[in-house]
C-alpha cells in the first residue's frame, strides 16, 4: 500500500499545479466576461462601475482588433491584481485620444495573447468609459528591457502602447518586454458605423 | 460575487449559467490556490504572482538606498545656510549691482566654506567686502595665484577671509574661511554692467544659479613631453580641466527644499520717461516715485535661486532714443560709452537675399523638462518662417548627432513637413556633445555664394568646455553667421554672446514658453534684414583706444555699443558704416556727453573681452593675450580669469588647534529641469551619491516634479502570468506519477508471481 502513496501524491500536486494554472486562465476569461458588462454600464451611466463589489480597480477602456477579432476591456491601474483580469492602464501615462502616450500592459498568455498576431498597419480601436471612440494604427514595435521602454511620457503626440512580456512563447518570465506603438488616425463619438 | 450578481442573472438566464460555471471555478480555485502554497515548494518557479515584484517596483518609498546618503548629504548642506541680496542701481547706460552673500554657520564646528554662482558675462567685478560683526574688511586686487596664497596663510593662521575667483566669465566662487560656531559672515561684490538694449526694449539678466554643465571626457590626448630631452612624457589633454571647480552639488528639487533665498531690489533710472518694465520670471512689485524712476522688488520676498531673473521696460515714448553718449573721467583719462541705434525704416522695401539656414537643437538630458518644449516650439516658429526660395536644414545633438537631409534642401512643403515629424518626436536625454554639431553645422557643402549662410544654434549652453566650441566657430566659421537662440531657466549667456559675436551674428534668450514667438520674431527680424556693414568710428580731436578694435556688423534694431579711452574730451565722435547699399554716417559732439558712471571699468571689461577674442582668434599668442588682460585688471581693479579679489581679517578669530571643515554650498537644480536627465545619464561624471539619488528620485510621485513627470523611460509591468508552467509543471508530475503508478504495479504483480 505504501508504494501507492508516492505517486498518489505526486499525481496530486500535479493536478493541483495544473488545475492553479487553468484557474489563472479561468479567472482571467471569466473577469474579462464581468468587466464587459461593468464596462457597458459605465459607457450608459457615465460613472466608473466595479465589476464586482469588492473589485479594487475598474473597467476604462475597451481595446479592440478587428482584423484579429480581438477585444480586451482595460482596467484602471496595472497592479499585479488588476493585470490577472484584464490588461492594465499604466497610471503614469494619459487616457488614450489624450496628447501624450496611453500605455497599456497585459499578459502575454492571456488579454495580449493576440498581440503576436497584430501586424503593423492593423487598426486598433479604443472605446473609452466616457463613450469616446479613437482608432490607432500599429506602425513599430520594438523589444526593449523592462526599465528601459523608451516611452517618453512626455510625448507631443496622440500615441498608443500597448506592451507584453516578450518572447511570446517563454515559459519563465524575463526582463524584456514586447512594444507595439501606434498612432492615432481617427476620432468619434460613438463606434464607427462602417468597420471595414 | 454579490446579490448584484444574482439580481442581473436573473434578466439573462444566459448569464446566470456562466455566473454558476464561474463560481465553481472560483471556488476550484480558491481550493487550488490553498494547495498552490504546497506547490509552491515543489515549483521551481520563484514567485507564483509574477506581479508582487512588479507591484513593488512602482510603489514610491520602497527603496531605501537613499536613507543614508541624506543623512550624509544633511551633514555637508545643513552646515552653511546661505542667502542673497541683490541690490541693482540702473543708471541710464549701466547698472552697478552689490550682491550680498550671507554666509551662517549653525554648527558647532569652524567651517570654510565654497558657494559658486554666476554673475553676469559682460559685468567688471571690482569690489569685495567682508562684514565680520561690526567690521568691513574690504578686498584687493591680486594675481589669481597671489591671492590663492594670501587666502590660504590666512585660512591656516585661522583668520577670517574671503576669497572671490573667477572660473568662467559668468561663473565665479566665493571662498570663506573659519567661519566660527554660530557666526554669520557677510560676502559683498560689487559689478558694473552695461544695460542691454535690443529696439526700442532696454533688460538686465541677474543670473541666480549656475546651471549643471555637461563636460565632455577626454577621447583625443595630446602628448607633453618633458623639457628635459629624454623623450618621455605624459598625455593630457582635457577638455575641461578645471571641471571639479564649476561643478558643486545640486540638490534633486524632488527631495529637498530649495535653498539660497536671494531678494532682489532694482532702483531704475533710466533717463526718460518710462513706459513698461516688466520682470519676464518673476513676479514683482513696482514703485513709481517719478516718471523717469522706478523702484523694483520681488513680490514674494525672497525666491530660491533657481532661475534668472529678468527685467526689461520701455519708453513712454513711441521710440527708444536712437543715440546715447556718456563720459567719465578717472585718473588722468576721459572715457566714453556711446550707442547708436542705425536706422532701420527703408531696408524693409528691400528684397530679402535667399539664404541658407541651419538650424541646430539641443536634445541632451539638460533640456529636459521645459527647456526642450520651448526649443521645439522656437524651431517650429522658425520653420515656419522660411520662404520658398530659402534652403534649410536641421541638426539634432546629445552625445549623439543626427542631421536630416545630407545637404540643405529647397523650404518646399515636402521637405518641411518631413523637418517637422523630426522635430516634434524629438526627445530631451544623453550628455551634450556641442562640438560636432557646430562644425556640421557650419561644413558649407553648398557653397553657394548667391545665398546668405546662417546658422541658428539652440541650446541652453550647459556645457563646461566653451572654449573648444569657440575654436570650432572660430576655425570654420568660413561665410557662415552664427545665431544662438539661448533656451530655459538658466542659460549660459557667456557662451551665447561670445559664441554670436565669434560667428558675427545674433543673440536671444528663450525663457518660457510664451516668450517664443516674439523673442523669435525678434531674432528673425535680424536674419531676414541686412546688416549694418563696414562700420568705422573716428575721433576728430582727442586719441582714441576704441573697443572693439574692429566694430562688428549692426543687425536691425540692436544698438552699436563703443567704449574708448580718450585723452581728452573735445571735438567730436564720426561713426561710418553702409545699411544695405547705402553710406550712412553720424556725427556725435563730445560735449553733449552725460555724465556716467563706472564707465572706465566697462571699457576694460570690453578690452578683456577682446583679449580673450583675439586669443581665440589666434591674433593674439597666449603669453601676449595674458599681458593684456593681467595689466588692465590690476589697473581697474576687476577679477578676471588671472586676478582675484580678497580680504583677510588681521584679527585670528580660529583658537589654535580647532579642526576647520570644508563645506561646498549645494545650488539648486535650475527651475524647469529634470534632475534625473541630467545626473542619471553622465555616470562617468555624477558622482556615486548622485547616481543613487537619481535611482530613488524615478519612485517619486511625478505630481512633486515642476513639468509633467519625464522619467526618461516608462517602467513597463510584469506581463507573464505562471499559468503555463504550472499547468506544465502539474502535467509532469501527474504523468510522472503515472509512470510510478504502473512501474510500481508491475513490480507488485511480479513479486506476486514469484
Amino acid at each position: 500500500m505504501s508504494r501507492l502513496i508516492s505517486p498518489l501524491v505526486l499525481a496530486l500536486i500535479g493536478l493541483f499545479l495544473f488545475g492553479d494554472g487553468a484557474y489563472i486562465h479561468a479567472k482571467a476569461w471569466l473577469a474579462q466576461l464581468l468587466l464587459e458588462r461593468a464596462f457597458d454600464r459605465s459607457i450608459a451611466t457615465g460613472q466608473p462601475v466595479k465589476p464586482w463589489a469588492w473589485a479594487d480597480t475598474w473597467p476604462v477602456a475597451r481595446i479592440e482588433v478587428t482584423r484579429l477579432g480581438a477585444s480586451a476591456i482595460v482596467l484602471d491601474g496595472a497592479s499585479g491584481q488588476a493585470l490577472a483580469f484584464g490588461p492594465g492602464h499604466l497610471h503614469q501615462t494619459v487616457d488614450a485620444g489624450e496628447r501624450g502616450i496611453a500605455v497599456y500592459a497585459a499578459h502575454r498568455d492571456t488579454h495580449f495573447r493576440f498581440l503576436r498576431n497584430v501586424a503593423i498597419g492593423d487598426e486598433i480601436d479604443v472605446t473609452r468609459a466616457d463613450g469616446k471612440h479613437f482608432r490607432y494604427r500599429a506602425d513599430s514595435s520594438a523589444v526593449v528591457r523592462f526599465d528601459a521602454s523608451g516611452i517618453d511620457p512626455a510625448s507631443q503626440g496622440f500615441e498608443l502602447v500597448l506592451a507584453t512580456c516578450w518572447p511570446f512563447d517563454a515559459v519563465t518570465s524575463g526582463p524584456e518586454r514586447y512594444v507595439l506603438h501606434a498612432t492615432l488616425i481617427g476620432t468619434g463619438e460613438q463606434r464607427f458605423a462602417i468597420e471595414p | 460575487m454579490s446579490n448584484d450578481d444574482a439580481v442581473d442573472s436573473n434578466q439573462h438566464p444566459w448569464l446566470g449559467r456562466l455566473i454558476v460555471v464561474g463560481v465553481f471555478l472560483l471556488a476550484q480555485g480558491v481550493a487550488m490556490l490553498l494547495v498552490a502554497f504546497i506547490a509552491l515548494l515543489v515549483s521551481f518557479e520563484p514567485g507564483w504572482s509574477a506581479t508582487i515584484e512588479q507591484a513593488s517596483l512602482l510603489q514610491p518609498g520602497e527603496a531605501k538606498s537613499g536613507s543614508l546618503l541624506l543623512k550624509d548629504d544633511g551633514a555637508t548642506t545643513e552646515a552653511i545656510r546661505l542667502g542673497t541680496d541683490v541690490d541693482i542701481t540702473v543708471s541710464s547706460p549701466t547698472l552697478r549691482a552689490r550682491v550680498t552673500q550671507v554666509f551662517r554657520n549653525p554648527t558647532k564646528d569652524w567651517v570654510e566654506a565654497t558657494y559658486v554662482y554666476p554673475l553676469a558675462s559682460n559685468g567688471a567685478v571690482d569690489t569685495l567686502k567682508m562684514v565680520v560683526g561690526d567690521r568691513v574688511i574690504v578686498g584687493d586686487i591680486k594675481e589669481r595665484h597671489q591671492a590663492r596664497i594670501i587666502y590660504e596663510q590666512a585660512r591656516r593662521d585661522g583668520q577670517k577671509a574671503a576669497l572671490t575667483e573667477q572660473e568662467r566669465p559668468n561663473i565665479f566662487t566665493n571662498s570663506v574661511a573659519n567661519i566660527g560656531p554660530g557666526e554669520t559672515v557677510l560676502v559683498q561684490i560689487e559689478y558694473q554692467e552695461p544695460v542691454h538694449q535690443s529696439g526700442n526694449e532696454y533688460s538686465l539678466r541677474v543670473p541666480l544659479v549656475v546651471a549643471p554643465r555637461y563636460n565632455p571626457a577626454p577621447i583625443v590626448q595630446s602628448v607633453e613631453f618633458r623639457n628635459d630631452g629624454s623623450g618621455w612624457g605624459a598625455a593630457n589633454s582635457n577638455p575641461v580641466p578645471d571641471r571639479d571647480r564649476i561643478a558643486p552639488p545640486v540638490r534633486d528639487p524632488a527631495k529637498n527644499a530649495p535653498v539660497n533665498p536671494t531678494s532682489i531690489t532694482v532702483r531704475l533710472k533710466a533717463g526718460f520717461a518710462l513706459g513698461e518694465v516688466k520682470s519676464q520670471h518673476h513676479t514683482i512689485k513696482t514703485e513709481s516715485p517719478e516718471s523717469t524712476t522706478r523702484i523694483v522688488t520681488l513680490a514674494d520676498g525672497a525666491v530660491p535661486a533657481d532661475r534668472d531673473f529678468e527685467l526689461t521696460w520701455k519708453p513712454a515714448a513711441e521710440k527708444a532714443p536712437s543715440v546715447g553718449l556718456f563720459r567719465e573721467h578717472v585718473g588722468d583719462a576721459d572715457y566714453l560709452l556711446a550707442f547708436v541705434t542705425p536706422p532701420s525704416a527703408e531696408q524693409a522695401t528691400q528684397k530679402p537675399l535667399p539664404r541658407e539656414v541651419v538650424f541646430v537643437i539641443d536634445n541632451s538630458g539638460s533640456m529636459g523638462g521645459t527647456s526642450i518644449v520651448q526649443a521645439k516650439a522656437s524651431l517650429l516658429y522658425a520653420l515656419g518662417r522660411l520662404q520658398p526660395n530659402d534652403r534649410f536644414n536641421v541638426i539634432r545633438f546629445d552625445d549623439t548627432m543626427d542631421v536630416l537631409f545630407p545637404a540643405s534642401v529647397p523650404a518646399d512643403p515636402a521637405h518641411l513637413g518631413e523637418a517637422l515629424g523630426f522635430v516634434n518626436g524629438l526627445q530631451a536625454r544623453g550628455g551634450t556633445e556641442m562640438v560636432p554639431a557646430m562644425r556640421a553645422a557650419l561644413t558649407d557643402k553648398l557653397g553657394d555664394t548667391n545665398m546668405v549662410r546662417q546658422v541658428v544654434f539652440l541650446t541652453d549652453g550647459a556645457i563646461g568646455n566653451e572654449q573648444q566650441l569657440f575654436e570650432t566657430i572660430t576655425a570654420m566659421r568660413g561665410r557662415s553667421r552664427v545665431f544662438m537662440v539661448g533656451i530655459g531657466s538658466a542659460p549660459n549667456t557667456y557662451l551665447m554672446t561670445r559664441a554670436a559675436e565669434l560667428g558675427r551674428g545674433a543673440f536671444t534668450h528663450i525663457g518660457a514658453v510664451e516668450q517664443v514667438e516674439e523673442r523669435m520674431r525678434g531674432l528673425f527680424a535680424k536674419l531676414e534684414n541686412p546688416a549694418v556693414t563696414g562700420l568705422s568710428a573716428k575721433f576728430s580731436e582727442a586719441k582714441a583706444d576704441i573697443t572693439p578694435a574692429i566694430i562688428p556688423d549692426v543687425y536691425r534694431d540692436e544698438p552699436l555699443v563703443l567704449a574708448a579711452k580718450l585723452d581728452k574730451l573735445a571735438g567730436s565722435l564720426e561713426i561710418k558704416g553702409r545699411v544695405g547699399d547705402r553710406p550712412w554716417s553720424v556725427t556725435l559732439p563730445l560735449q553733449n556727453a552725460a555724465e556716467g558712471k563706472g564707465l572706465s571699468k566697462l571699457w576694460a571689461r570690453r578690452k578683456i573681452g577682446d583679449a580673450e577674442v583675439a586669443r581665440t582668434l589666434r591674433e593674439m599668442t597666449p603669453e601676449e593675450s595674458d599681458k593684456v588682460i593681467l595689466a588692465l585688471a590690476l589697473d581697474h581693479q576687476i577679477v578676471t580669469r588671472l586676478t582675484s579679489l580678497v580680504a583677510v581679517d588681521k584679527t585670528p578669530s580660529r583658537p589654535e588647534g580647532e579642526p576647520l571643515k570644508l563645506s561646498e554650498l549645494p545650488i539648486n537644480l535650475p527651475a524647469g529641469w529634470d534632475f534625473a536627465k541630467v545626473f542619471g545619464e553622465r555616470p562617468q561624471q555624477a558622482p556615486a551619491q548622485l547616481r543613487e539619488r537619481h535611482a530613488d528620485a524615478r519612485s517619486q510621485p511625478a505630481a512633486r516634479r515642476p513639468t509633467p513627470a519625464a522619467p526618461d523611460a516608462i517602467r513597463l509591468p510584469k506581463t507573464a502570468t505562471s499559468a503555463e508552467l504550472k499547468m506544465i509543471a502539474g502535467l509532469v508530475l501527474i504523468v510522472l506519477a503515472l509512470i510510478l503508478f504502473v512501474f510500481n504495479r508491475r513490480q507488485t504483480l511480479l513479486t506476486d508471481a514469484a
